[in-house]
């Protein structure tokens, strides 16, 4: 279970200051998928880095599992699977190695990273690249590397930045159906989109950030019932206050 | 996990991804070794040849006013040296360099030789041409000959033996061993390509693996991992260092070969492997000291390209003992053994030259040089610890 209370991150530069979180509140739970949905540069990525223990929260509070990241952020670590925004591979090791130096990372044996990584390779449908060196991987091949290294110390909660960008539609069904799979097993998941359809295929609970707060929070149903509107799109612009951000 | 075994891990796949880029380690571990020595042998050779030409060749001297001294001149052409017109432009032909040196016999050279005068011969020349210096020297040691002889004669021949116009008799002896002969040449050189290989042989890895890493946006999921940054970071410097010292190690064992070989080398520099232990003993700090500052350094810069930018000034670095040497050459105290750059430099020099380093010496240099590197490496430490680093784009 994640669990954030009123986060608030500023950055300084030079000229000014850029209130990038001012006042994130929700709860993700054990057993569903939890997406937040925002336009473009609404806080969302500086959320989540708060939540996986990057960056300090000026104000506020993350729980990971009842325990607060800022006091135990090694706890934190290990108890979330973590896609960022940047998932860059190494080119020179094969999607294997890549997955099983973070595998070492996490102090795993290699009886454990090797059992895991087969299961990966089943759920994620790598088995045609897993022994290739990933110079010249498809987006989608990457993605898929990047999210297998994240899981393979097998976290309770999973944590995932724009999973599905750039990806094609094949692909992007494939996710969907791991990520509800992970949902089955109990785990904690949670997502970060732009994208409305997505958000509202796969997701139990919703929570709208824009301007780096929480506008609105619930399931789909809900959100829809509060607004006043028939249609999920309709209900987001209402929330967001405007139509950015919607196309994409 | 403890931090050990983190580290162990990261040196492990930073040496694996490297040793997977053929054209990078070709580059960082064979092109200096087989470079450095072949620079050396050519450098030697070159000088040698340099100076036996200089020395053992005829002289070709243009002479302004030979019919003026023509006993002067046939004693000149009995000692190797061939007498030439001079140039018309004096100046312009020392300027151009067409001549080293040219030999002006005074218009009342006769005259004064008669009346046992000291007669005027100048030797024009530009002292600071390098390459002026051999023949200039030859010039005046044989005018100084000549004159020695003609006055020794004329003493004799107004019965006043030779040697009462000698009061003093000069002997010089030259203390230098002859290790320390034969290294003076090394004695620029090789200090700065060892020191500059040290201080830059991991600079490849270590940047890459910090500001390339961050820039080819794996460095968010790997500080996004339980493993400690501090062992993390020095993982990578260990990577790095292993990699500097395996090259320097080759370099060093290649300079042995060609001694052995090449008998240019062998003259000017002592190869034993003692020599070559005690090098490397003296450049490992220097290793940790530019390894830890490049991760410093590559900490900050947002790309490969950013952290690239520092090498310019810093290969400066190792230069600047040698330069200030050379403008103002002091005694080696002890202070000199705690500053970086200059300590080695020192003494690279003294095992060179074969002289014993003592053990204050030695207690003095890895002291402080260990100690800095143990500063970097925290500085660099911190530096990974910001929140800055994790975030690439």
């Amino acid at each position: 279970m994640i669990a954030l209370r009123n986060l608030h991150k500023t950055f300084k530069t030079k000229k000014s200051e850029v209130k990038a979180v001012s006042g994130v509140d929700f709860t993700a739970a054990d057993g569903q998928i939890t997406g937040l949905l925002g336009p473009n540069g609404a806080g969302k990525t500086t959320t989540l880095r708060m939540l996986y223990t990057l960056m300090q929260p000026d104000v506020g509070q993350v729980l990971v599992d009842g325990v607060d990241v800022s006091a135990d952020p090694e706890a934190a670590r290990r108890a979330l699977g973590v896609l960022p925004d940047a998932r860059g591979v190494y080119k020179r090791l094969t999607a294997r190695e890549n997955i099983a130096y973070f595998g070492t990372l996490h102090g795993l044996d290699k009886a454990t990273i090797q059992a895991r990584t087969e299961r990966l390779v089943q759920a994620l449908n790598m088995q045609d690249f897993i022994d290739r060196r990933t110079e010249g991987f498809s987006q989608g091949q990457r993605t898929k590397t990047a999210i297998a290294r994240a899981l393979v110390h097998d976290p309770r909660n999973v944590v995932l930045d724009e999973p599905t960008n750039g990806l094609d539609v094949m692909t992007t069904r494939g996710l969907r159906e791991f990520l509800r799979q992970l949902r089955g097993e109990g785990r904690c998941v949670v997502f970060s989109s732009h994208i409305m359809q997505e958000v509202a295929a796969l997701c139990d609970r919703i929570v709208i950030i824009a301007k780096g707060t929480v506008v609105a929070a619930g399931t789909a149903d809900e959100l829809r019932a509060h607004y006043g509107e028939d249609n999920l799109e309709d209900a987001f612009v209402k929330a967001i206050g405007s139509e950015e951000g919607l196309l994409a | 996990m403890n931090s050990l075994k983190t580290l162990w891990t990261v040196m492990r796949k930073e040496l694996k991804d490297l040793f997977r880029d053929r054209r990078t380690v070709f580059l960082s571990l064979a092109l200096g070794p087989i470079l450095l020595p072949l620079l050396l042998v050519g450098v030697f050779t070159l000088t040698e040849n340099r100076i036996r030409d200089l020395s053992e060749k005829p002289l070709d001297l243009p002479v302004i006013g030979k019919d003026n001294a023509p006993n002067l001149i046939a004693w000149l052409e009995g000692q190797n040296v061939t007498i030439k017109d001079p140039p018309k432009d004096l100046a312009a032909a020392i300027a151009d360099q067409k001549e080293d040196v040219i030999l002006r016999i005074g218009d009342d050279y006769a005259e004064k030789w008669r009346k046992s005068e000291p007669a005027p011969v100048e030797v024009i020349s530009d002292s600071t041409r390098q390459n002026a210096e051999v023949p200039v020297k030859r010039v005046q040691a044989l005018l100084k000959a000549y004159s020695g002889q003609v006055g020794a004669l004329r003493l004799l021949a107004r019965g006043v033996s030779p040697s009462a116009a000698a009061p003093l008799q000069v002997a010089e002896t030259d203390m230098a061993s002859e290790e320390a002969k034969r290294g003076r040449l090394v004695g620029v050189l090789l200090p700065y390509l060892l020191i500059l290989s040290a201080f830059m042989g991991g600079a490849y890895l270590i940047m890459d693996a910090t500001a390339g890493e961050r820039e080819r946006q794996s460095m968010e999921p790997l500080l996004a991992t339980p493993a400690a940054r501090g062992a993390i970071v020095s993982g990578k410097v260990a990577a790095a260092c292993a990699v500097a010292l395996l090259s320097l190690a080759f370099t060093l064992l290649m300079f042995k070969a060609t001694a052995v070989i090449s008998p240019t080398v062998g003259r000017q520099m002592s190869v034993s492997f003692a020599t070559i232990a005690m090098l490397l003993l003296i450049l490992m700090p220097m290793v940790f000291i530019g390894t830890t500052l490049l991760t410093y350094l590559s900490a900050t810069a947002k790309s490969m390209k950013e952290a690239q930018s520092h090498m310019s000034y810093l290969m400066l670095l190792p230069m600047l003992p040698s330069i200030i040497l050379m403008v103002n050459p002091v005694k080696t105290q002890l202070w000199q053994f705690a500053v970086p750059f200059l300590a080695q430099n020192q003494l690279i020099l003294k095992v060179v030259r074969g002289e014993a380093v003592v053990p204050m010496q030695w207690a003095t240099y890895l002291g402080a040089s260990f100690s800095l590197a143990a500063i970097m490496w925290f500085l660099a430490v911190r530096r990974y610890r910001g929140e800055q680093l994790a975030i690439s784009g």
